[in-house]
Protein backbone atom coordinates (compact mmCIF):
# COMPACT_ATOMS: atom_id res chain seq x y z
CA UNK A 1 0.00 0.00 0.00
CA UNK A 2 1.37 3.44 -0.90
CA UNK A 3 0.01 4.79 2.33
CA UNK A 4 2.99 2.95 4.13
CA UNK A 5 5.34 4.42 1.37
CA UNK A 6 4.10 7.69 2.64
CA UNK A 7 4.29 7.37 5.85
CA UNK A 8 7.89 6.12 5.91
CA UNK A 9 8.69 9.09 3.75
CA UNK A 10 7.39 11.53 5.74
CA UNK A 11 9.31 10.07 8.66
CA UNK A 12 12.39 10.11 7.25
CA UNK A 13 11.65 13.37 5.58
CA UNK A 14 10.74 15.03 9.33
CA UNK A 15 13.66 13.39 10.92
CA UNK A 16 15.88 15.46 8.38
CA UNK A 17 14.22 18.59 8.76
CA UNK A 18 14.40 18.00 12.43
CA UNK A 19 17.85 17.26 12.81
CA UNK A 20 20.29 17.27 9.57
CA UNK A 21 18.46 19.78 7.39
CA UNK A 22 20.68 22.85 9.08
CA UNK A 23 23.90 20.69 7.24
CA UNK A 24 22.90 22.70 4.14
CA UNK A 25 22.20 26.01 5.52
CA UNK A 26 22.47 28.90 3.94
CA UNK A 27 23.61 31.41 6.73
CA UNK A 28 20.82 30.31 9.00
CA UNK A 29 18.42 29.62 5.98
CA UNK A 30 17.56 26.02 5.28
CA UNK A 31 15.03 24.34 3.16
CA UNK A 32 11.83 23.30 4.44
CA UNK A 33 11.49 19.65 3.58
CA UNK A 34 8.06 19.56 4.35
CA UNK A 35 6.90 22.09 2.58
CA UNK A 36 8.46 20.42 -0.41
CA UNK A 37 6.62 17.09 0.20
CA UNK A 38 3.23 19.16 0.83
CA UNK A 39 3.72 20.67 -2.91
CA UNK A 40 3.97 17.35 -4.36
CA UNK A 41 1.69 15.50 -2.89
CA UNK A 42 -1.08 18.58 -3.43
CA UNK A 43 0.27 18.56 -7.31
CA UNK A 44 0.77 14.94 -8.00
CA UNK A 45 -2.03 13.45 -6.30
CA UNK A 46 -6.08 13.73 -6.65
CA UNK A 47 -7.55 16.05 -4.10
CA UNK A 48 -8.82 13.49 -1.51
CA UNK A 49 -5.29 11.79 -1.02
CA UNK A 50 -3.76 15.33 -1.17
CA UNK A 51 -6.00 16.64 1.85
CA UNK A 52 -5.06 13.61 4.06
CA UNK A 53 -1.37 13.83 3.41
CA UNK A 54 -1.33 17.63 3.27
CA UNK A 55 -2.88 17.64 7.04
CA UNK A 56 -0.58 14.72 8.02
CA UNK A 57 2.36 16.38 6.69
CA UNK A 58 1.05 19.66 8.83
CA UNK A 59 1.25 17.90 12.06
CA UNK A 60 4.76 16.16 11.31
CA UNK A 61 5.97 19.71 10.70
CA UNK A 62 4.22 20.64 14.48
CA UNK A 63 5.74 17.59 15.78
CA UNK A 64 9.64 19.25 15.36
CA UNK A 65 8.08 22.67 15.97
CA UNK A 66 7.02 24.66 19.09
CA UNK A 67 3.39 23.91 19.30
CA UNK A 68 0.82 21.23 17.94
CA UNK A 69 -1.92 22.76 15.91
CA UNK A 70 -0.61 25.48 13.61
CA UNK A 71 1.17 23.73 11.38
CA UNK A 72 -1.95 21.40 10.77
CA UNK A 73 -4.59 24.09 10.18
CA UNK A 74 -1.76 26.09 7.78
CA UNK A 75 -0.52 22.96 5.92
CA UNK A 76 -3.81 21.60 5.78
CA UNK A 77 -5.57 24.28 4.45
CA UNK A 78 -2.70 25.54 1.78
CA UNK A 79 -1.94 22.29 0.65
CA UNK A 80 -5.91 21.67 0.34
CA UNK A 81 -6.45 25.26 -1.69
CA UNK A 82 -2.92 24.34 -4.17
CA UNK A 83 -5.01 20.65 -4.73
CA UNK A 84 -7.94 22.60 -5.82
CA UNK A 85 -6.05 25.02 -7.89
CA UNK A 86 -4.33 22.57 -9.73
CA UNK A 87 -7.38 21.62 -10.98
CA UNK A 88 -7.57 23.85 -13.24
CA UNK A 89 -4.11 25.07 -13.41
CA UNK A 90 -1.72 22.07 -13.78
CA UNK A 91 1.63 23.18 -12.16
CA UNK A 92 4.11 21.47 -14.55
CA UNK A 93 7.03 23.86 -15.65
CA UNK A 94 9.88 24.16 -13.10
CA UNK A 95 9.33 27.77 -12.84
CA UNK A 96 5.61 27.49 -11.50
CA UNK A 97 6.97 24.52 -9.20
CA UNK A 98 9.19 26.90 -7.52
CA UNK A 99 7.10 29.47 -7.43
CA UNK A 100 4.44 27.41 -6.01
CA UNK A 101 6.44 26.49 -3.49
CA UNK A 102 7.52 29.80 -2.92
CA UNK A 103 4.61 31.70 -2.33
CA UNK A 104 2.68 28.21 -0.24
CA UNK A 105 5.83 28.22 1.91
CA UNK A 106 5.13 32.11 2.50
CA UNK A 107 1.87 32.28 3.49
CA UNK A 108 2.14 28.94 5.41
CA UNK A 109 4.94 30.92 7.05
CA UNK A 110 2.86 33.97 7.74
CA UNK A 111 0.03 31.65 9.07
CA UNK A 112 2.15 29.65 11.28
CA UNK A 113 3.52 32.83 12.94
CA UNK A 114 -0.04 33.94 13.92
CA UNK A 115 -1.14 30.92 15.30
CA UNK A 116 1.87 30.75 17.45
CA UNK A 117 1.21 34.39 18.87
CA UNK A 118 -2.14 32.85 19.85
CA UNK A 119 -0.81 30.18 21.65
CA UNK A 120 2.44 32.49 22.79
CA UNK A 121 4.60 30.18 21.84
CA UNK A 122 7.88 32.02 20.57
CA UNK A 123 8.50 35.08 19.08
CA UNK A 124 10.58 35.06 16.36
CA UNK A 125 13.46 37.92 15.30
CA UNK A 126 13.82 37.84 12.32
CA UNK A 127 10.80 36.10 10.74
CA UNK A 128 10.33 38.24 7.65
CA UNK A 129 13.57 37.35 6.06
CA UNK A 130 13.30 33.76 7.72
CA UNK A 131 10.12 33.11 6.13
CA UNK A 132 11.27 34.55 2.48
CA UNK A 133 14.68 32.87 2.69
CA UNK A 134 13.17 29.66 3.79
CA UNK A 135 10.54 29.79 1.03
CA UNK A 136 13.21 30.66 -1.77
CA UNK A 137 15.45 28.34 -0.90
CA UNK A 138 12.95 25.46 -0.77
CA UNK A 139 11.60 26.52 -4.23
CA UNK A 140 14.73 26.08 -5.83
CA UNK A 141 15.57 22.93 -4.02
CA UNK A 142 12.42 21.25 -4.22
CA UNK A 143 11.87 19.98 -8.33
CA UNK A 144 14.98 18.70 -7.90
CA UNK A 145 13.81 16.78 -4.78
CA UNK A 146 10.81 15.66 -6.68
CA UNK A 147 12.50 13.47 -8.55
CA UNK A 148 13.39 10.72 -5.99
CA UNK A 149 9.33 11.52 -4.83
CA UNK A 150 8.31 10.62 -8.65
CA UNK A 151 10.57 7.71 -8.40
CA UNK A 152 9.15 5.74 -4.99
CA UNK A 153 5.78 6.56 -5.75
CA UNK A 154 6.01 4.64 -9.44
CA UNK A 155 4.92 8.38 -11.02
CA UNK A 156 6.00 10.00 -14.02
CA UNK A 157 7.12 13.56 -13.83
CA UNK A 158 5.15 14.84 -16.72
CA UNK A 159 1.93 12.51 -16.35
CA UNK A 160 -0.62 14.71 -16.28
CA UNK A 161 -3.06 12.05 -14.31
CA UNK A 162 -2.66 12.33 -10.50
CA UNK A 163 -1.74 9.10 -8.42
CA UNK A 164 -3.18 7.92 -5.65
CA UNK A 165 -2.78 5.69 -2.59
CA UNK B 1 -17.72 -13.82 0.34
CA UNK B 2 -19.13 -10.67 0.73
CA UNK B 3 -17.43 -7.70 -1.24
CA UNK B 4 -16.36 -5.30 1.29
CA UNK B 5 -18.42 -1.53 0.70
CA UNK B 6 -15.76 1.02 -0.19
CA UNK B 7 -16.67 3.97 1.88
CA UNK B 8 -15.99 7.26 -0.28
CA UNK B 9 -15.81 10.32 1.76
CA UNK B 10 -15.96 13.38 0.27
CA UNK B 11 -13.04 16.15 -0.10
CA UNK B 12 -15.11 18.45 1.66
CA UNK B 13 -15.87 16.07 4.30
CA UNK B 14 -12.62 14.98 4.97
CA UNK B 15 -11.33 18.74 4.96
CA UNK B 16 -13.64 19.79 7.57
CA UNK B 17 -12.86 16.98 9.81
CA UNK B 18 -9.16 17.32 9.44
CA UNK B 19 -9.31 21.12 9.73
CA UNK B 20 -11.57 20.70 12.89
CA UNK B 21 -8.80 18.24 14.13
CA UNK B 22 -6.94 21.19 13.58
CA UNK B 23 -8.37 23.66 15.70
CA UNK B 24 -8.94 20.99 18.94
CA UNK B 25 -4.74 20.44 18.42
CA UNK B 26 -4.36 24.14 18.29
CA UNK B 27 -6.64 25.03 21.47
CA UNK B 28 -5.52 22.24 23.57
CA UNK B 29 -2.90 23.39 26.38
CA UNK B 30 0.71 22.98 25.70
CA UNK B 31 1.39 20.80 28.55
CA UNK B 32 -1.17 17.82 26.37
CA UNK B 33 0.64 18.20 22.81
CA UNK B 34 3.92 18.37 24.14
CA UNK B 35 3.54 14.71 24.96
CA UNK B 36 2.89 14.09 21.17
CA UNK B 37 6.31 16.09 20.72
CA UNK B 38 8.38 14.46 23.61
CA UNK B 39 6.73 11.06 22.72
CA UNK B 40 8.48 11.55 18.76
CA UNK B 41 11.39 12.50 20.22
CA UNK B 42 11.52 9.58 22.16
CA UNK B 43 10.52 6.94 20.26
CA UNK B 44 13.17 8.34 17.18
CA UNK B 45 15.84 9.56 20.09
CA UNK B 46 18.90 7.74 18.27
CA UNK B 47 18.50 8.91 14.65
CA UNK B 48 17.71 12.59 16.20
CA UNK B 49 21.07 12.34 18.56
CA UNK B 50 23.22 11.29 15.41
CA UNK B 51 21.59 14.43 13.32
CA UNK B 52 22.33 16.33 16.50
CA UNK B 53 25.85 15.43 17.33
CA UNK B 54 26.40 15.89 13.39
CA UNK B 55 24.95 19.42 13.50
CA UNK B 56 27.00 20.60 16.46
CA UNK B 57 30.45 19.23 14.99
CA UNK B 58 29.57 20.79 11.46
CA UNK B 59 30.85 24.48 10.99
CA UNK B 60 27.54 26.00 10.03
CA UNK B 61 25.42 29.03 12.09
CA UNK B 62 22.52 28.11 13.96
CA UNK B 63 19.61 29.90 13.69
CA UNK B 64 17.79 28.80 16.09
CA UNK B 65 19.74 31.27 17.99
CA UNK B 66 17.22 34.23 16.05
CA UNK B 67 13.75 32.31 18.30
CA UNK B 68 13.31 32.48 21.55
CA UNK B 69 10.97 31.29 23.96
CA UNK B 70 8.29 33.27 25.50
CA UNK B 71 9.84 33.23 29.05
CA UNK B 72 13.48 34.20 27.37
CA UNK B 73 11.35 37.22 25.72
CA UNK B 74 9.95 38.30 28.90
CA UNK B 75 13.53 38.44 30.84
CA UNK B 76 14.97 40.57 27.71
CA UNK B 77 11.89 42.50 27.51
CA UNK B 78 12.22 43.72 31.65
CA UNK B 79 16.12 43.41 30.83
CA UNK B 80 15.42 46.28 28.18
CA UNK B 81 13.12 48.20 30.58
CA UNK B 82 15.48 48.60 33.19
CA UNK B 83 18.27 50.24 31.17
CA UNK B 84 15.92 52.59 29.50
CA UNK B 85 14.84 53.63 32.89
CA UNK B 86 18.42 54.26 33.90
CA UNK B 87 19.20 55.96 30.89
CA UNK B 88 16.32 58.05 31.42
CA UNK B 89 17.90 58.62 35.03
CA UNK B 90 21.17 59.12 33.48
CA UNK B 91 19.74 61.68 31.26
CA UNK B 92 18.39 63.57 34.27
CA UNK B 93 21.61 63.56 36.19
CA UNK B 94 23.00 65.10 33.17
CA UNK B 95 20.66 67.93 33.33
CA UNK B 96 21.10 68.72 36.61
CA UNK B 97 24.94 68.25 36.59
CA UNK B 98 25.02 70.45 33.70
CA UNK B 99 23.02 72.89 35.64
CA UNK B 100 25.19 73.15 38.24
CA UNK B 101 28.12 73.70 36.53
CA UNK B 102 26.37 77.00 34.99
CA UNK B 103 27.06 78.23 38.38
CA UNK B 104 30.24 80.32 38.47
CA UNK B 105 31.07 79.20 41.57
CA UNK B 106 31.00 75.59 40.23
CA UNK B 107 33.29 76.19 37.23
CA UNK B 108 35.83 73.40 36.78
CA UNK B 109 34.11 71.59 39.82
CA UNK B 110 33.29 67.88 39.37
CA UNK B 111 30.41 66.09 40.95
CA UNK B 112 28.96 63.81 42.64
CA UNK B 113 25.61 63.12 42.71
CA UNK B 114 24.10 61.12 45.75
CA UNK B 115 20.78 59.70 46.87
CA UNK B 116 19.61 60.87 50.52
CA UNK B 117 19.72 57.12 52.22
CA UNK B 118 18.69 58.84 55.69
CA UNK B 119 17.60 62.04 57.39
CA UNK B 120 17.49 62.87 60.95
CA UNK B 121 17.84 65.80 63.04
CA UNK B 122 21.17 67.67 61.08
CA UNK B 123 22.46 65.03 59.61
CA UNK B 124 21.99 62.87 56.16
CA UNK B 125 23.53 59.71 54.96
CA UNK B 126 24.23 59.41 51.41
CA UNK B 127 24.53 56.38 48.93
CA UNK B 128 28.40 57.82 47.65
CA UNK B 129 31.38 57.65 49.98
CA UNK B 130 35.29 57.08 49.84
CA UNK B 131 34.92 55.33 46.51
CA UNK B 132 33.34 57.79 44.37
CA UNK B 133 36.01 60.30 44.77
CA UNK B 134 33.96 61.79 48.44
CA UNK B 135 36.22 63.19 50.52
CA UNK B 136 36.02 64.84 54.41
CA UNK B 137 34.74 68.57 54.51
CA UNK B 138 33.57 68.86 51.09
CA UNK B 139 30.50 70.97 50.68
CA UNK B 140 26.88 69.56 49.53
CA UNK B 141 24.95 71.12 47.19
CA UNK B 142 20.79 70.84 46.91
CA UNK B 143 18.88 73.08 44.95
CA UNK B 144 21.49 74.99 43.72
CA UNK B 145 22.41 76.03 47.80
CA UNK B 146 25.37 74.81 50.14
CA UNK B 147 22.99 72.49 53.04
CA UNK B 148 26.37 71.38 54.53
CA UNK B 149 29.55 69.60 54.47
CA UNK B 150 31.10 65.94 54.77
CA UNK B 151 31.95 65.10 58.18
CA UNK B 152 32.11 61.21 58.09
CA UNK B 153 33.14 58.58 55.57
CA UNK B 154 33.25 55.44 54.65
CA UNK B 155 33.74 53.53 51.48
CA UNK B 156 30.37 53.37 50.22
CA UNK B 157 28.59 55.89 52.26
CA UNK B 158 29.19 59.59 53.65
CA UNK B 159 27.08 60.94 56.02
CA UNK B 160 26.53 65.53 55.65
CA UNK B 161 26.66 67.71 58.69
CA UNK B 162 23.64 70.20 58.09
CA UNK B 163 25.00 73.54 58.38
CA UNK B 164 21.40 73.77 60.84
CA UNK B 165 22.92 70.65 63.11
CA UNK B 166 23.34 71.33 66.69
CA UNK B 167 27.48 70.78 66.03
CA UNK B 168 27.48 72.35 62.60
CA UNK B 169 29.41 75.45 61.46
CA UNK B 170 30.32 77.09 58.53
CA UNK B 171 32.27 80.65 57.67
CA UNK B 172 30.17 82.67 56.04
CA UNK B 173 29.42 85.93 54.43
CA UNK B 174 26.34 88.13 55.10
CA UNK B 175 26.25 91.92 54.09
CA UNK B 176 29.84 91.67 53.15
CA UNK B 177 30.71 91.12 56.34
CA UNK B 178 32.65 87.15 56.80
CA UNK B 179 31.00 85.84 60.42
CA UNK B 180 30.74 82.32 61.51
CA UNK B 181 27.24 80.40 61.18
CA UNK B 182 26.09 78.02 64.29
CA UNK B 183 23.94 75.51 63.86
CA UNK B 184 21.26 75.30 66.34
CA UNK B 185 19.03 72.65 65.32
CA UNK B 186 15.39 72.01 64.50
CA UNK B 187 16.28 73.30 60.72
CA UNK B 188 18.07 76.59 62.03
CA UNK B 189 20.92 78.36 62.02
CA UNK B 190 22.07 81.69 63.28
CA UNK B 191 25.02 84.54 63.43
CA UNK B 192 26.61 86.23 66.14
CA UNK B 193 28.86 88.73 66.74
CA UNK B 194 28.38 90.65 63.44
CA UNK B 195 28.22 94.83 64.32
CA UNK B 196 25.45 96.58 64.55
CA UNK B 197 26.88 99.49 62.31
CA UNK B 198 26.38 96.37 59.60
CA UNK B 199 22.91 96.91 58.08
CA UNK B 200 21.03 93.30 57.66
CA UNK B 201 17.47 93.09 57.27
CA UNK B 202 15.33 89.71 57.42
CA UNK B 203 15.67 87.85 53.38
CA UNK B 204 19.02 88.86 52.99
CA UNK B 205 21.09 86.17 51.65
CA UNK B 206 24.16 84.18 53.45
CA UNK B 207 26.67 82.83 51.44
CA UNK B 208 29.12 79.76 52.16
CA UNK B 209 32.05 81.52 51.92
CA UNK B 210 34.83 80.44 49.64
CA UNK B 211 37.31 78.09 50.84
CA UNK B 212 40.35 76.99 48.85
CA UNK B 213 40.01 73.11 47.92
CA UNK B 214 37.01 72.89 48.43
CA UNK B 215 34.67 75.92 47.23
CA UNK B 216 36.37 78.53 44.69
CA UNK B 217 33.40 81.30 45.53
CA UNK B 218 30.40 82.41 47.26
CA UNK B 219 27.18 80.13 47.16
CA UNK B 220 23.82 80.93 48.64
CA UNK B 221 23.30 79.11 51.68
CA UNK B 222 20.19 80.62 53.43
CA UNK B 223 18.12 83.81 54.19
CA UNK B 224 17.94 85.45 56.91
CA UNK B 225 14.53 85.05 58.96
CA UNK B 226 14.89 87.51 61.61
CA UNK B 227 17.61 90.44 62.78
CA UNK B 228 17.35 91.31 66.33
CA UNK B 229 19.78 92.65 68.75
CA UNK B 230 22.06 89.81 70.51
CA UNK B 231 20.75 89.98 74.23
CA UNK B 232 24.07 89.13 75.56
CA UNK B 233 25.90 91.51 73.93
CA UNK B 234 23.85 94.62 73.10
CA UNK B 235 26.70 96.05 70.26
CA UNK B 236 25.95 92.79 67.94
CA UNK B 237 23.04 91.48 66.02
CA UNK B 238 21.52 88.12 66.48
CA UNK B 239 20.30 86.89 63.37
CA UNK B 240 18.61 83.84 62.83
CA UNK B 241 19.08 82.00 58.98
CA UNK B 242 17.49 79.46 57.60
CA UNK B 243 18.06 77.34 54.84
CA UNK B 244 16.73 77.84 51.37
CA UNK B 245 15.40 74.19 50.49
CA UNK B 246 13.38 72.41 53.15
CA UNK B 247 16.00 70.06 54.11
CA UNK B 248 13.64 67.44 55.53
CA UNK B 249 12.21 66.51 52.50
CA UNK B 250 16.13 66.28 50.53
CA UNK B 251 16.10 63.19 48.10
CA UNK B 252 19.34 63.76 45.75
CA UNK B 253 22.00 65.84 46.52
CA UNK B 254 25.42 66.97 44.77
CA UNK B 255 29.14 66.95 46.63
CA UNK B 256 31.14 69.40 45.00
CA UNK B 257 34.68 68.16 44.22
CA UNK B 258 37.36 70.17 43.58
CA UNK B 259 39.79 69.47 40.77
CA UNK B 260 43.29 69.38 42.04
Amino acid sequence: MRWIKFIVLLVVVTLLQAEFINLIGIKGTAPDLLLILLIFFAVHFDITDAIVASFITGFAFDLIGPSVGPGVISFGLLGTLLARLNKFIAIRKIPYQIAAVFIVGVLTGILIYLLNLFKAQYITLRFFPLVFGRSLYSGLVGPLLFLPFFWLFRLGPHRFARGRF
Amino acid sequence: MMARKKVKVSGRMLFTWFMLAGFILLFIPDKITSRLQLSFAYIFRFPLRIGYSISLSAPTQDFKRDFVSRNEYSKLHTHLMNVVEDCNEAYQKIEQLAGYRKLKPLEGADFVLANVCDVSDGKLVIDRGQNDGVSLGQFVLCYNSIIGTVSQLSPGTAEIELFTGPSAKMQVQVADEQAILNGTGDDRAEIRFIPKTKTIKTGDSVFASKKPGFLNGTMLLGKVTSCTIDDDNPFFWDIKVEPVCNLKRVTDVAVIVIKK
